[in-house]
């Protein structure tokens, strides 16, 4: 898994028999240590070099492109619709929120208006999909980092959610639920009490999260001070979603540039933005990065909440025709992921195909920090700032 | 500030390479041929520019793009003998987006870098880079990303042929 070769081979100096091994062992020089295609913290298929010097990282060089599959040539080849499952597969972690924003491009293009009932479904859908993606960033790492009891709880909850998904459109993972014009049907009988419980359960569970790993002395010493994004440089980086909250700046899309219900909601004072504060250490640490998450997920039940109280019954999905012809233009549409900004830019001759169809993926983006917060970090801490940066490298690849 | 609002501060300002707008607009109804377009404004820069121009994007007090969101490109079709390269900017302070664009000739697809501005642009311009055949010069690392670094081709140009074969592997 992890194989480590001497880059550069010093000639040592002449020393009696028998010291030369203890040389080995404590001189200090530039090692290559390869971490992945297959290493349990890069949450995929993705390899880092590290170069580091005794426990001291010097640097770190991503390797990317394992897992491309093409999705934006793809994109250029399969009608509209037809595409709408690949979307799927960039963030599979957070499907929802990916067939939102791939449905608003288009939509956008197209100028349909939507149902409320399904804006209402879709804010559901993508917000409980939030949750279950964040479950999966905060309990990885807190198994990442040797906390392996909270991962076992959040994956209880998270098995909650994907069997309401489950219910709602049959698929647990890649749902291509939310269509073009809305979404595919509407919710089946009991379902959206369902969500209620589920909300009224995750509300009680979540302080376990918090108390188990958040506040854990052993949690906040391994993640404090660790792996420091101050604002500049995030804002250097590009970096969106709570990569950038955690640098304490504040910026949300659902709350500036609101799309769907969003204004409605954040005007109604139903959630607020959690930003990182430094509380245990300085400011854009990983601890920060994890607190941002944590809080988002309640926040999210709360706009859960908010669209079970006003939902009210109505048609599910606009009248489109089942060969979409998209008028000519490009339409970039940006919305909040779990992981940050996930934008679509589709570029439309008229056809029945996309000449363009460009993800950006926040994943991409917020990896690239990565090159920049590696050296001068302790080897051991190397895992903390890759699992802080929530990567799926489904999405980084594409 | 919307897009008029921006356009006439880069205008007023004489950012340097702007050469012009493109805004949507209803199909001319005495032409059948013409579709129209929809979605979104944006603007015209020179190539060899741009860097400049984020520049100018970026340090604007009233513009103030903070963020450098994509930068990708566009084949728009086999016979056009053009690329573009499609900036996509954010402001987080005026709440506002901007997409620039350049257009490239397909047989000379070569623009300065603009990483010395934006950091994002890294990653970014190393993956429209092998995607599309540009060259970013000045790029601190130019190296694949996404595909491997014997890759032969442009893969998303549109007259790309697919590769028989690659390293013994049939891609049929």
């Amino acid at each position: 898994m992890v194989e480590a070769k001497t880059v550069e081979t010093q000639t040592l100096p002449q020393s009696a028999p028998g010291e030369r091994e203890f040389m080995l062992d404590v001189r200090t020089q530039d090692m290559e240590v390869n971490m992945g295609p297959q290493h349990p913290a890069t949450h995929g298929v993705m390899r880092i070099l590290v170069r580091a010097d005794g426990e001291v990282c010097t640097g770190a060089q991503p390797h990317l492109g394992y897992l491309h599959r093409c999705a934006e040539k793809i994109g250029e080849n399969v009608e509209w619709l037809q595409y709408l499952p690949y979307t799927d597969r960039y963030d599979y972690l957070a499907a929802m929120n990916n067939n939102l924003g791939y449905s608003m491009a288009v939509e956008k293009l197209m100028g349909i208006e939507i149902p409320r009932r399904a804006l209402m479904i879709r804010t559901i859908c993508a917000e409980l999909n939030r949750i279950g993606s964040h479950l999966i960033a905060f309990g990885t790492y807190g198994l990442d980092i040797g906390a392996f009891t909270p991962f076992l709880y959040m994956f209880r909850e998270r098995e909650w959610m994907m069997a309401l998904f489950e219910k709602i459109c049959g698929a647990r993972l890649t749902y291509s639920y939310i269509r073009i014009g809305g979404v595919f049907n509407d919710a089946p009988p009991g379902w959206l009490s369902e969500v209620e419980r589920f909300c009224d359960t995750f509300e009680q569970k979540w302080q376990e999260y918090v108390d188990l790993l958040m506040v854990n002395h052993i949690f906040v010493q391994r993640t404090a001070n660790i792996g420091v994004i101050s604002r500049a440089m995030a804002l250097d980086f590009g970096l969106t979603g709570p990569m950038l909250r955690g640098s304490g700046v504040d910026w949300d899309l659902r709350r500036d540039m609101p799309y769907e219900l969003y204004a409605e909601i954040w005007k109604d004072g139903v959630f607020s933005i959690p930003l990182g504060r430094g509380e245990h250490g300085t400011l854009g640490d990983c601890w920060d990065r994890s607190y941002v998450r944590v809080m988002e997920m309640i926040e999210s039940i709360k706009i859960v909440r908010w669209c079970l109280g006003a939902i009210t019954p109505g048609p599910v999905i606009a009248d489109i025709p089942k060969t979409l012809r998209v008028p000519a233009g490009e339409a970039y549409v940006g919305i909040e992921n779990p992981r940050g900004e996930l934008g679509h830019y589709v570029v439309s001759d008229g056809g029945k195909v996309a000449v363009r169809c460009r993800v950006r993926g926040p994943s991409f983006t917020n990896l690239a920090v990565l090159e920049e917060l590696m050296p001068g970090a302790l080897l051991a801490d190397a895992v903390a700032i890759i699992g802080s940066t929530d990567i799926v490298v489904g999405e980084t690849d594409r | 500030m919307d897009f008029r609002g921006i356009l006439d501060r880069l205008r007023a300002t004489g950012a340097p390479g702007l050469l012009g707008h493109d805004l949507p607009r209803a199909a001319d109804p005495k032409d059948k041929k013409d579709k129209g377009r929809g979605g979104d404004p944006f603007l015209w820069v020179e190539p060899a520019q741009l860097p400049a121009f984020l520049e100018r994007c970026r340090d604007d007090e009233r513009l103030r793009f903070e963020l450098l969101i994509d930068l990708t490109a566009v084949d728009p079709s086999k016979d056009d003998p053009n690329l573009w390269v499609v900036v996509s900017l954010l402001s987080l302070a005026h709440r506002h987006r901007l997409t620039v664009k350049c257009a490239l000739p397909k047989a000379a697809a070569s623009l300065p870098s603009s990483v010395p501005v934006y950091r994002a642009a890294q990653w970014h311009e190393r993956e429209c880079g092998e995607m599309y055949g540009i060259t970013f010069a000045g790029h601190p690392d130019p190296r694949h990303i996404l595909l491997p670094e014997d890759w032969v081709g442009a893969p998303l140009r549109k007259d790309y042929v697919f590769p028989d074969e690659y390293h013994g592997i049939s891609c049929k």
